[in-house]
């Protein structure tokens, strides 16, 4: 098993930044997520992996080994692509064994992997049919079963999902953790969906504009971000930022304050008059039909309502945010009063974006 | 609707294939009467006195038998190298990269609207100097490669989804490996039938051999259907219909062999726009 290290790793094109100053470590076995938007650089860095693009500047290493100028085939690397690049004039069988072939196993060996990578992924009866032929899941699958057969150290996996209609999805996704604990190969996994990255990932690196934003668990990713961004990415309605000023412990957003209790003041007591951002994700803020204690004003603006519960987006002074609410007791136009989980809550930094941390309860 | 729309088309068809069957019709049919029969008789489809005589006297007249062997051996020699030399040069243009390629390849292109007749003398004197004059060699030297064939072959070789070379990349296949088991099974099509096109251009050439190629043992099949066509005393056309005839065999056997793969490339590319 391999630990795969970047350092420094950048990468350029037509001299646009692709890849900035990657610092990053993935262990053996484990399954890590590359998640950004699209144009982040996630499937740049698993290319660089693979040996598929050249590193600009940096080093990878695998296994303490350099590997920055080892070919794709010697890395010991296997890749299951977007568009699963299964070859169309070979059969699902041929598909499969193709890599074996090219390594010259010997005949019974091949036999046997290509068996035991069928009844893992279910394919028995499709050995002889070529790709046109299969569906879309069938076709993932093969591209599944080509990346397992020749029992690598690494699997790469590009959006292997993002071609699935969304109950397969949700199948496929089972099946690779299921894979991942027969193989326990290391999965570098990149993807747009969240949720899928919160579901398959031990951890996720979460990146923008080509820089790493934060690695961490799915847990430490969605209840500790580590910047602004990171916060706003994760989690569906987004996390609600407000822009607001600390003084005389409270917190002050336009003409409205509330007081914070005593271990928030503790842990920011010397930061009097200073700007922060404050992050609340919209299942942390209580919504009251009546004027409460401690509480922001605003005014319903429409809501969304998604069957168990609903999302209220409201107008508080010039600024819009979101919360989810139990009940489908609110009308758009009406005044609402909401509380803050203090528990929940997360101030970032106003120049840097960066979360300054959490007291001690 | 759609009946009568086919109809219409059918009928169409039917009127493009007579005409192009019709000189093929009538030059098998003369081929086979004697020349009074086919001056009295020329539109007469089936030969009132069938002979063989036309056919007798191209094989006695001429040394037919070794001009069929040229006209082959040039052409398939032709037809290899300029696919094998199309095929790699294809595969360094779409799948290295390297410095300078796009103007290479430009210049490579321009070659194409270079016209015959300005390669034509600075060729001969190369064979010449060469000693490959009235030699089969001096036919094929200046025709090993082609940027007709390049420009083909890469074309189709752009259709394919490059991560398909990746996924065999990351399987440890080098690059010879990748192009014999995963680029020529899938431009398959359009090799065949660009060899097709090289095979029948060249079976078909005229000039360039008729500089090159003096004595009549070295003749290709249209020098040899020229003898008939001007021989002093007037054209003995009966014959020449039965050389042409044999000069038809090859090719049109080759396109039987091959038309499915023609069908596919033209329709394909008719697809892709």
């Amino acid at each position: 098993m391999k630990e795969i290290m970047f350092e420094n790793v950048c990468k350029t094109y037509h001299k646009t930044n692709v890849i900035e100053n990657i610092n990053l470590t993935i262990q053996p076995g484990e399954r890590l997520i590359l998640l950004g938007a699209s144009g982040c650089g996630k499937s740049t860095t698993l290319r660089l992996i693979g040996g598929l693009e050249d590193i600009t500047s940096g080093n990878l290493y695998m296994n303490g080994q350099r590997m920055n100028d080892v070919a794709s085939g010697e890395r010991n690397v296997s890749m299951v692509f977007q568009n699963y690049a299964l070859f169309p004039h070979m059969t699902v069988a041929e598909n499969i064994i193709y890599g074996l072939k090219v390594q010259k196993l010997p005949q019974e060996q091949i036999k046997e992997r290509l068996q035991s990578a069928l009844s893992m992924l279910e394919l028995n009866g499709l050995e002889e049919r070529k790709p046109k032929d299969l569906s879309g899941g069938q076709r993932q699958r093969v591209a599944l079963a080509r990346a397992i057969v020749k029992r690598s150290d690494v699997l790469l996996l590009d959006e292997p999902l993002s071609n699935l209609d969304a109950q397969l999805r949700v199948h496929a996704r089972k099946e690779l953790v299921k894979i991942h604990q027969a193989y326990h190969q290391t999965f570098v996994y990149v993807t747009h969906d969240q949720v899928e990255a919160m579901t398959v990932g031990d951890r996720i690196a979460l990146m923008d504009k080509g820089k790493l934003q934060m690695v961490d668990t799915p847990h430490n990713v969605y209840h500790r971000p580590a910047n602004v961004f990171t916060a706003k990415f994760i989690g569906s309605p987004t996390t609600n930022i407000f822009e607001v000023q600390y003084a005389e412990r409270s917190i002050r957003f336009g003409q409205q304050k509330i007081a914070l209790p005593d271990h928030w003041n503790h842990h920011i007591a010397k930061k009097e008059g200073v700007d922060f951002y404050l992050g609340i994700r919209p299942e942390h803020i209580q919504l009251e039909r009546e004027k409460v204690e401690n509480s922001f004003f605003g005014t319903v603006k429409y809501i969304e309502d998604y069957g168990n519960r609903c999302g209220v987006y409201f107008t508080i002074g010039d600024k819009e945010a979101v919360a989810i609410h139990n009940q489908v007791d609110l009308k758009s136009g009406q005044p609402v009063w909401f509380k803050l989980n203090f528990n929940k809550m997360h101030l970032f930094d106003k120049q840097t974006t960066m979360n300054i941390g959490y007291p001690e309860v | 609707m759609k009946n009568k729309q086919e109809y219409q088309w059918h009928i169409l068809l039917c009127l493009a294939l007579f005409f192009s069957l019709l000189p093929i019709v009538f030059a098998i049919s003369n081929s086979f009467k004697d020349l009074s029969e086919a001056y009295n008789n020329i539109f007469n489809l089936i030969p009132q006195y069938p002979t063989l005589n036309n056919y007798i006297q191209v094989f006695s007249q001429l040394p037919f038998v070794s001009i069929v062997t040229n006209t082959f051996l040039i052409a398939a020699t032709v037809t290899i190298f300029k696919i094998i030399t199309g095929i790699m040069a294809a595969y360094s243009f779409v799948y290295f990269d390297f410095k300078g390629k796009n103007v290479l390849y430009f210049i490579l292109i321009s070659t194409i609207f270079i016209p015959f007749t300005v390669t034509m003398i600075p060729n001969y004197l190369t064979v010449s100097q060469l000693g490959f004059r009235n030699h089969i060699l001096g036919v094929i030297l200046p025709q090993l490669s082609d940027a007709t064939g390049i420009f083909l072959i890469r074309q189709a070789m752009r259709t394919i989804p490059y991560s398909l070379i990746e996924a065999a990349r990351l399987e440890g296949a080098k690059h010879l490996k990748i192009l014999w088991d995963i680029v020529l099974p899938l431009v398959k099509p359009a090799v065949v039938s660009t060899g097709i096109m090289f095979f029948i251009n060249s079976w078909n050439e005229y000039v360039w051999p008729v500089l090159v190629l003096k004595d009549k043992v070295n003749y290709t099949l249209p020098l040899a259907l020229q003898l008939f066509i001007s021989s002093e005393g007037g054209t003995d056309f009966t014959v020449a219909m039965a050389v042409s005839v044999v000069t038809m065999i090859i090719p049109l056997v080759l396109y039987l062999i091959f038309q499915r793969y023609i069908i596919q490339t033209f329709t394909s590319s008719g697809v892709k726009g």
